[in-house]
């Protein structure tokens, strides 16, 4: 299931702290300042840098 | 925080989530009752509780505020969470996120109200995770952090850090309530109240709930047994036949803000 929209509002990156998106799938959570990508695991958003995808 | 320390933690918690969330011990108790005294919530409130654990804190804060934000560094902690909730009556209210005390993943001042409780005696840099606590924090935002005080003594501070390290290595260390003080001074959030509260433990239970198995236990209370009696004496330890039965340990509440915006 995906993130529901309006909690976007309080997510940011964990690592430039500056918003984030969800992805056009919305299955991931994306950072376009620092290009990380975090997934979501059972609904649960993995907000960790180390364990967020370079793209 | 350090990723190898990190993965540690979360190897720890992910292999006792389970009897974290059962734990009745964290259901409810007096520091939870005195958090809600002091932080006085409201219907108003957005709520972040750091490092959630079995949830139980998000829990008993959810029908209080409008909205809790649980976050936790485990994964399988946070779904058990997560379970347990949906067993519990289902709040709609409640969110989680896996998270990083030091490095939050939200923006600054999204909160009103922040909890954080019986842990961060893992954190590696507790004035680093308290300056976070203050970025997202709302200016006028509450917050309540409880943890282990760590005794002023230093011999009985000594055994209590040795201790806690032998049933589980990821506590790091307790601070006393000096250096409480100090740090959150230092984050520039506002003290406005600490309170101590004892707490007592059945040591096998506690013991078990760290997943030590039977060889560790016996020899953390040959290490409880062979202690002085200044020791005993504290920590008012209760035995039968050689075998540690329960001990009293003291948690520091600790009531905070942020700084109202300044008027001009």
């Amino acid at each position: 299931m995906p993130v529901r929209p309006e909690l976007m509002e309080i997510l940011a990156c964990p690592k430039c702290k500056q918003p984030v998106v969800l992805s056009e799938d919305q299955l991931s959570i994306v950072c376009d300042v620092c290009r990380l990508r975090f997934p979501v695991r059972d609904d649960i958003p993995v907000m960790l840098i180390d364990d967020a995808e370079s793209f | 925080m350090d990723s190898k320390f990190k993965n540690r933690v979360r190897e720890q918690f992910g292999k006792t989530a389970q009897a974290y969330v059962q734990a009745a011990h964290f259901a409810g108790g007096k520091d939870l009752e005195e958090a809600v005294r002091l932080l006085q919530p409201s219907q108003d409130d957005n709520m972040l509780d750091v490092a959630c654990g079995g949830g139980h804190t998000a829990l008993y804060f959810a029908p209080l505020v409008r909205q809790v934000v649980a976050s936790d560094l485990t994964m399988q902690m946070l779904k058990k969470a997560q379970e347990h909730l949906a067993e519990e009556g289902g709040f709609d209210n409640v969110v989680f996120r896996e998270a990083d005390a030091e490095d939050l993943p939200f923006p600054a001042g999204s909160f009103t109200l922040l909890t954080c409780r019986i842990a961060p005696h893992h954190f590696p840099d507790v004035p680093r995770a308290l300056r976070e606590f203050h970025r997202v924090l709302r200016r006028g935002g509450r917050m309540a952090i409880i943890d282990t005080l760590l005794p002023s003594d230093p011999e009985i501070a000594e055994f209590y850090q040795s201790m806690e390290q032998m049933r589980d290595p990821t506590h790091i260390r307790a601070f006393n309530e000096d250096e409480w003080t100090q740090m959150i001074n230092d984050s520039e959030l506002i003290l406005h109240e600490t309170l101590v509260i004892p707490k007592t433990h059945d040591f096998q239970e506690w013991a078990k709930r760290a997943g030590m198995n039977r060889e560790e236990i016996q020899n953390l209370n040959k290490f409880f047994m062979d202690a002085p009696q200044k020791i005993h004496d504290f920590f008012k330890i209760e035995s039968f036949a050689g075998e540690v039965e329960t001990y009293t340990d003291q948690k520091l509440l600790i009531f905070a803000s942020r700084k109202e915006k300044e008027k001009k």
